[in-house]
């Protein structure tokens, strides 16, 4: 089959054009620490972010043992932002990767069959599914769903899917004339083959693009359901959760909202800043 | 005209697609509404009595096609808790939704102008990159968390603004602005983000066009040229993306109207979806997805009027 | 063309929506400051339903007050008094309630209140869709004896009645306005109460004025009474320090004790007449085992539970009736101290030694959040791993009336008499007896308790009740909830009872 010799090189230079730009490896770094803790959580802290209660230090200032003060139940604040990052490396993941596995493969179907399915229906449900407003989907969605961490991730996945479809199809209509694909279509190649090997990679950068920002605002809308009360369990030590909670105490506890939403806009910050450096370092109009 | 009555047509099946998923949605609901509506204290014949009532016990179709019939006809329904009609819950909660979400958009405007045009004319220099970051720090941070800082801030601390609720504009001017005033900064900071990035990359490619060109070769002043030309023409997306932000606000300002406690659409919404008060969430969800619809309608019509290339060309993929 | 379009366009669209705006906004027209002769209340939740008979919420009840009388009425003490019935009278097989009314009493809408009113009233009570049935369900008839003589006759000895009546199903709605608006009327309420109804915005407000016809001379002395929606506690607190409501009916738990000794605003703090607990399913081969309930009761620390989720305000226990109640035992409500030991032994006797886990289904309540999460943690002693699900209340309510479900977190707002607060719940038949609890001996003492009409005779089959239930623990009884009410200083005249319900006829405000 067709091979391209030059793809490594094309991989370096992307990460030359990548690692140019100071913000995006930033975001890099952000993102990376982010997986870090998560991989890590049990060795940066000493409690336990669930059963370590304390009754005699409720809602403490910042400081002295708990450098970020305790929750209303006493527990390390700290500790619960350091456990929380595993939920939020996986509402960063599950959505997309539920968005990506179902939607571009029915992109792909899309834009490189046409026809009726592609025009009447599969067209219109995803125009459909973009009239909501995103949030009031999700909602919906994860109430439907009947709330919980998982089905929360579903119900952003499945917020998410629109946008993928549209960008494969796009795409996929645009590559899908290109003399490579005629040339793979007029050797025998299978129309899945053709799909999978030959348009795929090429709609890939695009969508990694996609991918990185949709990450970013999947962390905030699993803070947003969780802040209703649509997502994680309450002893789950999701940023969100945390921000709830800590809504009860404004007036006279505010450090308690301080730091999961620092921690949430920082880590959001990252996979944006990744994001932009991707989308410059895969832009061809942007020279280095 | 053709392009209007196409836009038209192809609208119609989505909107009934629109309809169709709110419809099963809001049937996939756990929670029996008539439970939910009886609460603890219900004996179980007062709760199949009131299943009866609610039609509840028709097959799915029947009770759909009732519904739609009726919102046609332009009578969304009745409120499953009180019976009120939900087009007078939805005629009251909007004002509030309409004042935050035009003054959002005023923020987002007051923002992202001023920052797209000094990054478009300034591009690569610390300004735009500055700039940009801003935009960047405004999509980052959850405007919900944006909103408690400000509460901290503004109400606790200082004790200038009120923490939350809402008074309508026609009972106290003063206190209207009082109270609108901290969500529509957490709001509108958010929504500027993708704003500023829309001016700045629309006056990029306007200022690279062969009419500013011919311009900058006749010598004209830059501000002329930024503010008499460019800007013109750049607007046209800005506009179209304006108006779609606008639509999505009307139900988007759910997380926002919840920590202000503001009566608004949104708050209608959530507290709707939480009561399991099926008839309203689907005629109020239906609502803010028709209003995307139709503004999305109505914004490709006006692209096709301002922009002759999509006149008189064909329409893309 | 091109530039006449961008102009109109730029114009157009943000007028339509300012004009939508515009348009929209009411027509309401109250201060933003509460005003001197009239009294702010804030409430925790938007009543839905002002009709007492399809009312379900605890909400509704406070309002009602104000808008309907009812036949007798509470004192603070809990006594039973005299209200639209002067006095009445009980046959002595316990079966015939005679009561005499009150001459001269109207209407808001003009008509009369007599017999024929009341009979009406409790006849609309029994129907099918009414959410007073269960209450009512020992009425076998209601007869009009003369214009100001009615007599309810009673299939059995039903000794709650009388408490009954003090409630929702002693309030006395217009019937002409009944049948005038039909399903309407709820929105649109008509009662004899001092305060007539004026106007309401949904999830905002509800104004009251004052009937100037009401049959106690000289009452009521404030002319408006307005009720303001706040769902957050704190939201209330903020607006009762800046004098925008005159009284709360919740206060954020962690700020009571701040408030003490304050110079502008006072706190009401008293137990309230309900309990807050975990209900098994029994039908779950887990909780089948009495042993197993009587071991996780035994390590749940009731103590740390009202400390840290309701700081402190709260009263830890373990029975039903509550230190309001005139039959209430104090040793059957007294916490006993954590023995994980003895809960080891009991689940090791049960042949669960090694632990288990399940789920418990809670409301989203932040305070029933944290004391399920105070639980998931004092199980982990006897090596029980609980799992916490959160539902919002109605789904709660549907699942746990299904039987879907191992455990919840689930309470009750409580009445006055102790029939309120046992038989719906431990009965076999009971409506609210999702464990699904089935004890001849406990139905035979329920049935007992509510045919004597000796209260010392009752107080004592009542102990033996909660002996009971403490033994065979199908719910574990945590707390009685406090009523805690925020009130401004210039308020005077504000009573508690029992029932922690806000009688607003002697409130004024300088």
């Amino acid at each position: 089959m067709v091979e391209f010799p030059e793809r490594r090189s094309m991989l370096s230079i992307f990460i030359r054009r990548y690692c140019s730009n100071r913000q995006a490896i930033l975001g890099a770094v952000i993102v990376g620490l982010l997986l870090l803790a998560a991989l890590c959580a049990p060795l940066l802290t000493q409690y336990d972010p669930v059963y370590d209660q304390d009754y005699s230090a409720v809602l403490a200032s910042p400081g002295g043992t708990h450098i970020f003060g305790t929750d209303d139940l006493g527990r390390d604040t700290f500790t619960r932002l350091v456990y929380g990052s595993r939920l939020t490396a996986a509402a960063a993941i599950l959505p997309v990767a539920f968005a990506f596995c179902v939607g571009v493969p029915i992109g792909l179907y899309s834009g490189y069959k046409g026809g009726f399915i592609d025009q009447w229906i599969i067209t219109r449900i995803v125009d459909a599914l973009q009239a909501f407003p995103s949030m009031v989907l999700a909602l919906a969605l994860a109430a439907m769903l009947g709330g919980g961490f998982m089905n929360a991730m579903l119900a952003i996945g499945i917020g998410f899917l629109p946008a993928f479809i549209r960008i494969t199809r796009a795409q996929v209509i645009q590559i899908k004339n290109l003399e490579y694909v005629q040339a793979a279509r007029s050797i025998g190649c299978s129309d899945l083959r053709i799909a999978v090997v030959h348009i795929l990679p090429n709609v890939m950068p695009t969508l990694l693009v996609q991918i990185t920002l949709a990450m970013a605002s999947a962390i905030i809308s699993e803070a947003g359901l969780s802040y209703i009360g649509l997502g994680a369990s309450p002893e789950q030590p999701s940023w969100g959760s945390m921000l709830r909670t800590a809504q009860s105490y404004l007036g006279t506890q505010p450090w308690v909202a301080f730091f999961p939403g620092l921690s949430i806009s920082i880590v959001v910050l990252g996979f944006n800043l990744m994001g932009d450096g991707l989308r410059r370092a895969l832009d061809p109009k942007i020279k280095d | 005209m053709k392009i209007i009555i196409k836009r038209i047509a192809a609208a119609i099946p989505v909107l009934f697609i629109v309809s169709i998923m709110v419809f099963l949605m809001l049937q996939l609901l756990p929670g029996d509404p008539a439970t939910v509506i009886l609460g603890q204290e219900a004996t179980p014949e007062a709760v199949e009595a009131m299943r009866e009532q609610l039609g509840l016990n028709q097959p799915l179709l029947i009770q759909y096609l009732h519904w739609l019939g009726n919102v046609l006809q332009g009578n969304l329904g009745q409120s499953l808790v009180d019976g009120t009609s939900v087009n007078d819950l939805i005629a009251e909660r909007l004002p509030a939704t309409l004042e935050l979400a035009f003054g959002s958009f005023l923020v987002a405007l007051l923002i992202a102008l001023p920052c797209g045009i000094l990054s478009a004319a300034r591009p690569n220099t610390v300004i735009d990159h500055f700039c940009t970051f801003i935009s960047l720090i405004g999509m980052s941070i959850p405007h919900f968390w944006l909103g408690m800082m400000c509460i901290i801030l503004f109400a606790v601390e200082l004790g200038i603004l009120p923490a939350s609720g809402y008074v309508p504009f026609f009972d106290d001017p003063v206190e209207n602005l009082k109270t609108i005033i901290l969500p529509v900064v957490a709001t509108g900071f958010r929504e500027s983000a993708v704003l500023t990035r829309m001016v700045r990359s629309s006056m990029l490619e306007v200022m690279q066009s062969d009419y500013i060109r011919t311009a900058k070769a006749k010598g004209l002043g830059e501000r002329t040229i930024l503010f008499g030309h460019a800007l013109k023409n750049a607007m046209i997306p800005v506009i179209t993306t304006s108006g779609i932000m606008l639509a999505g606000l009307l139900g988007g300002l759910v997380i926002t109207e919840t920590i202000f406690n503001i009566p608004g659409y949104g708050k209608l919404i959530i507290d709707s979806v939480f009561n399991r008060d099926f008839i309203t969430v689907q005629s109020a969800i239906l609502v803010s997805a028709v209003f995307v619809v139709v503004v999305n309608i109505a914004v490709d019509i006006l692209y096709a009027l301002v922009d002759p290339r999509i006149r008189l060309g064909k329409e893309g993929a | 063309m091109f530039k006449n379009w961008k102009k109109t366009v730029s114009i157009i669209l943000p007028g339509i929506l300012l004009m939508g705006m515009l348009s929209g906004c009411g027509k309401g027209s109250q201060k933003s400051s509460s005003a001197k002769n009239s009294i702010t209340i804030s409430l925790h939740q938007d009543p839905p339903k002002l009709d007492p008979m399809l009312s379900s919420a605890f909400v509704d009840r406070i309002v009602f007050q104000n808008l309907y009388d009812k036949l007798v009425d509470l004192d603070s003490k809990g006594n039973i008094i005299p209200m639209l019935a002067e006095k009445w009278e009980i046959s002595p097989d316990g079966k015939t309630y005679t009561f005499h009314l009150k001459k001269g009493v109207k209407f808001h809408d003009g008509t009369e209140f007599n017999a024929e009113a009341v009979k009406f009233n409790l006849d609309r009570d029994r129907q099918k869709n009414s959410n007073r049935k269960g209450e009512l369900s020992a009425v076998a008839e209601v007869k009009v004896v003369d214009p100001l003589t009615v007599q309810i006759v009673l299939s059995r000895p039903y000794a709650p009645l009388l408490s009954q009546l003090t409630d929702r199903a002693g309030m006395m709605v217009s019937p002409a306005a009944v049948k005038k608006d039909g399903d309407k009327f709820q929105n649109n309420p008509v009662g004899t109460g001092p305060y007539k109804f004026q106007e309401r915005k949904k999830g905002n407000q509800l104004v009251l004025v004052k009937n100037p016809d009401y049959w106690k001379k000289g009452y009521p002395k404030t002319e408006k009474l307005i009720f303001k929606i706040m769902t957050d506690s704190n939201v209330a607190l903020v607006n009762l320090k800046s004098g925008q409501v005159d009284m709360t009916n919740r206060f954020p738990l962690n700020e009571v004790s701040k408030y003490a000794s304050d110079s502008k605003i006072g706190i009401v703090n008293q137990p309230g007449p309900g309990f807050k607990g975990i209900i098994f399913n029994l039908k779950d081969p887990a909780f089948q085992d009495k042993r197993v309930r009587q071991a996780i009761n035994k390590v749940i620390d009731r103590e740390a539970i009202v400390k840290v989720a309701l700081f402190g305000v709260g009263t830890p226990g373990r029975s039903a009736l509550s230190p309001t109640s005139w039959a209430y035992d104090a040793e059957s409500d007294k916490p006993q101290a954590v023995d994980v030991e003895g809960a080891q032994k009991l689940l090791a006797a049960a042949g669960k030694e090694n632990g288990f886990s399940f789920t418990i289904l809670t409301d989203s309540d932040p305070v029933s959040q944290q004391a399920c999460q105070l639980i998931q943690k004092q199980l982990k002693a006897i090596n029980i791993d609980m799992k916490i699900q959160k539902q919002d209340f109605g789904t709660l309510l549907d699942r746990t009336q299904k039987g879907d479900f191992q455990m919840a977190y689930m309470g009750w707002s409580g009445r006055t008499d102790p029939d309120g607060n046992f038989y719906s719940w431990v009965y076999s038949e009971g409506t609210d007896n999702f464990m699904k609890y089935s004890d001849p001996e406990m139905d035979q003492l329920l049935e007992e308790g509510r045919s004597l009409t000796d209260q010392g005779a009752r107080k004592e089959v009542y102990k033996k009740v909660m002996q009971k239930l403490n033994e065979d623990v199908p719910y574990i009884y945590l707390y009685h909830e406090n009523n805690v009410f925020g009130l401004s200083k210039a308020v005077k005249g504000f009573t508690p009872v029992p029932d922690g319900m806000i009688r607003t006829l002697d409130m004024t405000k300088e």
